[in-house]
C-alpha cells in the first residue's frame, strides 16, 4: 500500500474541501473495496477523506408525516448492518433490510455502507439494485440524481469530481422483493435481481450480470400486465451485452435473471 | 460425570480435547510470521507475467537505488555462486524408455521463464514496503514464447513445447498390467463400459501462506530456518542439495506453529531457498512471508488429470478388465513427487477393494506451462478412486444393477486378505463388504425413494451417489525415532519428527504416552519441529500416527522398562518384585514404592531418556464407503449436499473427535473438487485466471447440513503395533466420488442420461444447468 495523507472531516463542507486539496484524494466510506484495491496497488490515491466522523450522514428516518409521500432516508454513511437490522426498513422495505443483510460478510456489513457501495459502483454490488429497484433518489452535496439516470457504466456513476453523496430517499413500494445468486467464490451478486411495485411503478433492477445494474424492461412490461410470478415465465432476457467469466456464461446469465425475477415476484403475492 | 480426574479418561480411544487448542483458539499460537528478530530484512519475489518467455536481460539498476533496498537477485548470480537446480523426476522414464526429460528446476528462473509466477527475481530489502516497492522498478526485458497450458493442446501434434527434448510435451510415461490379456477380457465382455474423466487441477489453500525466516549465526556459522513445513528434515536436506557448501549439521531447520499444509508444504520451494541463500550472503536474517498471489501462482498445484477409462464386464456385472489412459499434467517443471503421485502412487490404488482379473494402465506426465504440480490430499488417490467410482456407477446404470449391488459383486472378501493387487500392492486387512453394508444402512439407502418423492413435491431433483474405495498411506516410510524424557521436574518429554499442522497429532501422541505411563496428560509434553533434536520423514501421506504414534507407543514402554531396572536400584529390590502402575513403582506386596518423577529427579542427570527407533511393518489401507445425497435446483441447477453417511475402516481409534474432524474436514475439501473448485488458466494467454480468493471458490462450512460419521474399529491394522490406519486423506478421497455420482444420479433421472455420464467436474450450477437441458 502506497502512503497517504489521511484527513478526518467533521462535516461535509469541510470534506469536499479536504479531497479538493489532494491531488488524487478519494472518499473513505466504509473501505470495503477501497482499501484492498490499495493493498494491491490498484488505487494508489495521495489522500483518503474518512466520512465516518460525519454525524449528517449517518442515520436513518422516515419522511415527517405530511412531507409529501412517505419515504425512507437513509445516510450515505449509514453501514449494511446498520440498515439490515433497522426497524423502519424492516417495517417499510423488507427486501432492503434482506438485501443489506446478505451483502459480503458481518466484517463487511459492519464498515461497508450505503454511499461508498454507490459510489464504486461495483458491476455486482447489491445496492445499486436496490436503489435502481425501487426508484430511489441519491441526494449528493449540490443535487438530486434519480436512480435511473444514476449508473453509467463498469464502476461509473453520474457524479461529479468531489461530489458527495449524503442520503438515498426510498419511496415506500408496495410490493417488493430481492433474490441474490452468489458467485461461488465471491459470494458479490454473479445475478441479483430486485422487483418492486409502488410509486416508481413496476421495476425489476438486475446488478451482476452487465457493466453495472440495469432495468429489465421486458420483465417488467410482462409484471405490469399481471404481477404474478408466472408472467415471467417465457420472457427471454438476451444474453447480448451481458457478462461472460468462469463462473457463468452470458446464456446462464440472461436465463437467471428471469428465474430469479419468478422467484421474487413469488415472494410477494 | 464423577471419577472423571482418573487419568484413564485422557487415555486413547477418549475424544480427549485437543491440548494444541487452548493455545491455538486464543491467537496465541506462533506461526512464522510471527517471528521477527533484530536487523532482520524483508524479501520479495517478482515473478514472471508471461506463462513462457526468454528473459533477455534484467536491469536491477534502478531497483536498487531505491530506499531500503539491500540486495536485488537474479537466478544468473545464482547459478554462478553453484546454487544447483532443484532434482528432476528421473527415476521415470520417457515412452520408449529413454530418459526423463524436463527443464532443470532453478530457484529463480535464468534466461526462460515457464509458468505465470514463476520467480524471476528477488528483492531485500529493511521493509516489506520498500521491498514491494522496488519490485516493480526491476527492469525484465521478456521475449514471449510459444506457450500451452492446457493438456489436451499439449499433446496435440505441433503444440508448443515446454523443452524441446521432452518430444510431444510428454516427460515420462508409465505402463502397467497386461495389454494382449486386457484385450482378450475386453473382447469377450458382454458389457464395457468408456467415460472420458477430467480430474481437474486445485490449490491447496492452507490458512497460513508459506513464510521463512532465515537466521545466520556468524559465530557459528549456522543457519537456522524457521519454516511453515511438514517435513522440516526433508527441508533441510533439499536445501543442503541445493545450496553450495552447506553440511546439513550447519542447518537448523524450527517449525513453529502450522497453519496447515495439505501435502503443499511438503517440499523444499525454490522460494524457500534463495531466502536463505540470501540470509548467508548478506550475514543478516531474512524473512519472506508469501501473499495469498504468492500462493496461488506458485506453490505446487494438485491433481489435474485427463483420462480414458474402461471397465469390461460379464453379464452379471463382474468386472473383467479395466483399462486406464491418462495424461497428467505435471506444469512447467516436472518434480519427483508430482511424477510419482500420478505415475505410481495413484496407480497403486486404481483398482481399489475390487478383485479385477486384469488392467492395462498406460500414464503419461505432460509438460505444459503452468505451475508444477505436487501433493495434494490424497495425491493421486483421490484421482484414481474417482476413476473406478465413476466407472463403477456408470457401470450400474447400463446394466440396471443397483449400484451397491454391482460393488459388492466385485468386491475383494475377507478370507482373501493379505491380497496382493495387479499392482503388487499388498492389503494386509479389509472387511469391505461390511464397510458398505453399514453405510448402506446409515444413510437409509432403501428408503431413498421416499425423499426423492419428497424433494419432488418441493420442485426439486434428488440424487443419490455411492463410493466404497480404500487408499494407501505412510509415504513408504515406515521408520521413526522418538525420545522420551521424564523429567525429574515432573513431566514427560516426547520428541518426534513427524509435524503438527493442525491434525491435533499432538494430542493423540500424548494420549498414547498417558496409556502407558497412567499419568495426566498435561504431565505430557510433545515436541516436534526442531531438526537439532532429530531428524525423520516428517508428516505426510496419513502415516504420522501409525508410524510416529507406534514409536511413541513403544519407546514409553521402554522407557518404563527402564525406569523400572533404576526403581530397583532406587528400592534395592529386583526390577521383577516391582510393578509400575499410575506413575509410581510399588515392590509387589509391600506398600514400599517410588514415584516415576521422584525416580527420575534421583538420576545423575535429573531425568531419565530413552532414544528409540521403530519401523512398522508396512502401509495402512484404510477405507470406506461414503454414501451422498444431493438436491439439485431444476431451474437453476444448483447442487445442496443433503445428507452424507460414511462407514469407515480406519483401525484403532485413538480420539474418535479427531479423527472424525479429519474425515468430515477431508470430506470438506472432496465436496469442493466435486462442485466448486478449480485452477483456471486461460488458454490464450496462459494467464492464472484464479488467482485469488474472489474467483477461486473454496468450499464453505454451509455447503453441507451434517455428515453421519461412524468409525469401524473391528479390523485393527496388521502392519503396526497400534493396529491404527491414516485417516488424514480418506475423506477428501471418498467424498469426491460420491457427491459427483449423486449430481450424475440427479440429472440422469432427469432424463439426461447422456449428458450426466459426460458432467465433468467442477459442477457448477451452470455446468449442472447445461446438463438438465439437454433433456432429450
Amino acid at each position: 500500500m502506497n502512503n497517504f495523507d489521511f484527513h478526518s472531516p467533521a462535516s461535509v463542507a469541510d470534506a469536499i474541501k479536504a479531497l479538493g486539496a489532494g491531488d488524487d484524494g478519494r472518499y473513505l466510506a466504509g473501505g470495503q473495496s477501497l482499501l484492498p484495491a490499495m493493498k494491491t496497488g490498484l488505487s494508489m490515491p495521495t489522500d483518503l477523506v474518512g466520512l465516518d466522523k460525519i454525524a449528517q450522514l449517518k442515520g436513518i428516518c422516515t419522511s415527517a408525516p405530511g412531507a409529501g409521500k412517505p419515504a425512507l432516508h437513509i445516510g450515505a454513511m449509514t453501514t449494511h448492518a446498520s440498515v439490515a437490522a433497522n426497524a423502519d426498513v424492516i417495517r417499510l422495505i423488507p427486501a432492503l433490510a434482506r438485501l443489506a443483510d446478505w451483502i459480503g460478510d458481518s466484517a463487511v456489513r459492519a464498515r461497508g455502507t450505503l454511499g461508498g457501495s454507490l459510489g464504486l459502483n461495483d458491476p455486482a454490488a447489491c445496492y445499486p439494485a436496490g436503489v435502481l429497484g425501487l426508484g430511489a433518489s441519491i441526494t449528493t452535496d449540490r443535487r438530486t440524481i434519480a436512480a435511473d439516470d444514476f449508473f453509467k457504466g463498469l464502476y461509473e456513476t453520474a457524479l461529479e469530481p468531489g461530489e458527495l453523496i449524503t442520503e438515498v430517499i426510498f419511496p415506500i413500494p408496495e410490493k417488493a422483493a430481492w433474490m441474490k445468486f452468489k458467485q461461488p467464490a465471491s459470494r458479490f451478486s454473479m445475478v441479483g435481481v430486485f422487483v418492486s411495485k409502488g410509486p416508481a411503478g413496476v421495476r425489476v433492477a438486475v446488478t451482476g450480470a452487465g457493466s453495472c445494474a440495469f432495468r429489465a424492461r421486458a420483465l417488467e412490461a410482462a409484471l405490469e400486465k399481471q404481477w404474478s410470478p408466472s408472467a415471467c415465465d417465457g420472457v427471454a432476457i438476451s444474453p447480448a451485452g451481458l457478462n461472460s467469466d468462469i463462473h457463468a456464461s452470458a446464456a446462464y446469465r440472461a436465463h437467471l435473471i428471469t428465474v430469479l425475477a419468478k422467484r421474487a415476484v413469488a415472494q410477494t403475492v | 460425570m464423577n471419577a472423571e480426574t482418573n487419568y484413564g479418561r485422557f487415555g486413547s480411544g477418549h475424544s480427549v480435547q485437543r491440548i494444541e487448542d487452548p493455545t491455538l483458539v486464543t491467537g496465541k499460537g506462533v506461526f512464522v510470521d510471527d517471528v521477527s528478530v533484530p536487523g532482520q530484512l524483508y524479501l520479495c519475489f517478482l515473478r514472471s507475467p508471461y506463462p513462457h518467455a526468454r528473459i533477455v536481460s534484467i536491469d536491477t539498476s534502478a531497483a536498487m537505488a531505491m530506499p531500503g533496498v539491500v540486495s536485488v537477485v537474479t537466478g544468473a548470480e545464482l547459478t554462478a555462486a553453484g546454487v544447483k537446480p532443484f532434482p528432476n523426476a528421473a527415476g521415470f522414464k520417457r515412452p520408449g524408455g529413454e530418459p526423463h526429460a524436463s527443464p532443470p528446476r532453478l530457484c529463480l528462473a535464468e534466461g526462460t521463464a515457464r509458468f505465470v509466477g514463476e520467480a524471476v527475481a528477488a528483492i531485500v530489502a529493511k521493509s516489506r514496503d520498500e521491498a514491494y516497492a522496488a519490485r516493480d522498478a526491476v527492469m525484465v526485458d521478456y521475449e514471449e514464447l510459444p506457450m500451452v497450458v492446457a493438456t489436451d493442446a499439449a499433446i496435440e501434434p505441433g503444440a508448443a513445447l515446454v523443452w524441446p527434448q521432452a518430444t510431444g510435451n510428454v516427460c515420462n510415461e508409465a505402463l502397467y498390467g497386461d495389454v494382449a490379456a486386457c484385450d482378450a477380457a475386453f473382447a469377450a465382455a458382454a458389457h464395457v463400459v468408456t467415460l472420458d474423466l477430467v480430474n481437474q487441477r486445485l490449490v491447496a489453500n492452507p490458512m497460513e501462506p508459506r513464510a521463512v525466516l532465515a537466521v545466520p549465526d556468524a559465530q557459528t556459522g549456522r543457519l537456522t530456518m524457521r519454516m511453515s513445513t511438514q517435513m522440516p528434515s526433508g527441508a533441510r536436506a533439499s536445501l543442503c542439495a541445493v545450496l553450495p557448501d552447506i553440511a546439513p549439521e550447519k542447518v537448523r531447520v524450527v517449525v513453529g506453529d502450522v497453519g496447515g499444509g495439505f501435502g503443499m508444504k511438503t517440499g523444499l520451494y525454490p522460494e524457500d531457498a534463495v531466502v536463505a541463500w540470501c540470509a548467508l550472503k548478506l550475514g543478516q536474517p531474512v524473512k519472506w512471508t508469501a501473499d495469498r498471489s504468492d500462493e496461488f501462482l506458485a506453490t505446487t498445484h494438485g491433481r489435474d488429470l485427463l483420462s480414458k477409462a474402461s471397465l469390461a464386464l460379464d453379464a452379471q456385472g463382474k468386472v473383467l478388465g479395466f483399462r486406464v489412459s491418462s495424461h497428467a499434467n505435471v506444469g512447467a517443471y516436472a518434480t519427483p513427487t508430482g511424477v510419482a503421485i500420478q505415475l505410481l502412487i495413484g496407480p497403486w490404488v486404481t483398482t481399489s477393494i475390487y478383485d479385477i482379473p486384469v488392467i492395462d494402465f498406460r500414464l503419461r506426465a505432460v509438460l505444459t506451462n503452468t505451475a508444477p504440480t505436487g501433493a495434494y490430499r490424497g495425491a493421486g488417490r483421490p484421482e484414481a478412486i474417482y476413476i473406478i467410482e465413476r466407472l463403477m456407477d456408470a457401470a450400474a446404470r447400463q446394466l440396471g444393477i443397483d449400484q451397491a449391488d454391482l460393488r459388492r459383486r466385485n468386491m475383494i472378501r475377507p478370507d482373501q486378505m493379505p491380497f496382493k493387487n495387479l499392482m503388487g500392492q499388498t492389503y494386509d486387512t479389509g472387511a469391505f463388504e461390511k464397510m458398505t453394508t453399514q453405510a448402506v444402512e446409515l444413510a437409509d439407502w432403501s428408503g431413498f425413494d421416499a425423499r426423492l418423492a419428497e424433494s419432488k413435491a418441493r420442485g426439486k431433483l434428488r440424487g443419490r451417489g455411492i463410493a466404497s474405495f480404500l487408499e494407501w498411506t505412510s509415504g513408504n516410510a515406515f521408520e521413526e525415532r522418538v525420545t522420551v524424557k521424564v523429567a525429574g521436574d515432573g513431566y514427560i518429554e516426547i520428541f518426534t519428527s513427524t509435524q503438527a499442522m493442525g491434525q491435533g497429532i499432538a494430542t493423540c501422541y500424548a494420549q498414547l504416552a498417558v496409556d502407558t505411563f497412567g499419568v495426566s496428560i498435561d504431565k505430557v509434553r510433545i515436541i516436534q519441529g526442531d531438526t537439532d533434536r532429530g531428524v525423520g520423514f516428517g508428516s505426510a501421506g496419513s502415516r504420522s500416527l501409525f508410524t510416529a504414534g507406534s514409536a511413541v507407543e513403544v519407546a514409553s514402554k521402554k522407557t518404563v522398562d527402564l525406569a523400572t531396572q533404576l526403581a530397583g536400584d532406587a528400592l534395592e529390590v529386583a526390577p521383577s518384585d516391582i510393578e509400575y502402575r499410575e506413575g509410581s513403582f510399588n515392590i509387589v506386596g509391600t506398600d514400599r514404592s517410588i514415584g516415576l518423577f521422584e525416580l527420575a529427579a534421583r538420576q545423575p542427570a535429573h531425568h531419565v531418556f530413552v532414544d528409540s527407533t521403530t519401523k512398522v511393518d508396512g502401509p495402512s489401507w484404510p477405507n470406506g464407503c461414503h454414501i451422498c445425497e444431493v438436491e439439485v435446483d431444476p431451474e437453476t441447477g444448483e447442487v445442496e449436499v443433503s445428507a452424507y453417511a460414511s462407514v469407515n475402516d480406519v483401525g484403532r481409534v485413538v480420539n474418535p473427535m479427531i479423527v472424525i474432524g479429519q474425515l468430515d474436514g477431508g470430506a470438506i475439501q472432496g465436496i469442493g473438487q466435486a462442485l466448486c473448485e478449480e485452477v483456471v488458466y486461460d488458454r490464450d494467454s496462459g494467464q492464472l485466471i484464479t488467482g485469488s480468493l474472489s474467483d477461486y471458490a473454496l468450499p464453505r462450512v454451509d455447503m453441507v447440513r451434517s455428515f453421519k460419521t461412524r468409525l469401524d474399529q473391528s479390523v485393527p491394522c496388521k502392519t503396526n503395533p497400534l493396529g491404527v490406519k491414516g485417516v488424514g486423506e480418506l475423506g477428501t478421497i471418498g467424498a469426491t466420488p460420491a457427491v459427483v455420482n449423486a449430481v450424475v444420479d440427479a440429472v440422469w433421472r432427469h432424463g439426461s442420461p447422456e449428458a450426466a455420464l459426460a458432467m465433468q467436474m467442477p459442477l457448477t450450477a451452470e455446468k449442472v444447468w447445461q446438463a438438465l437441458v439437454a433433456k432429450r
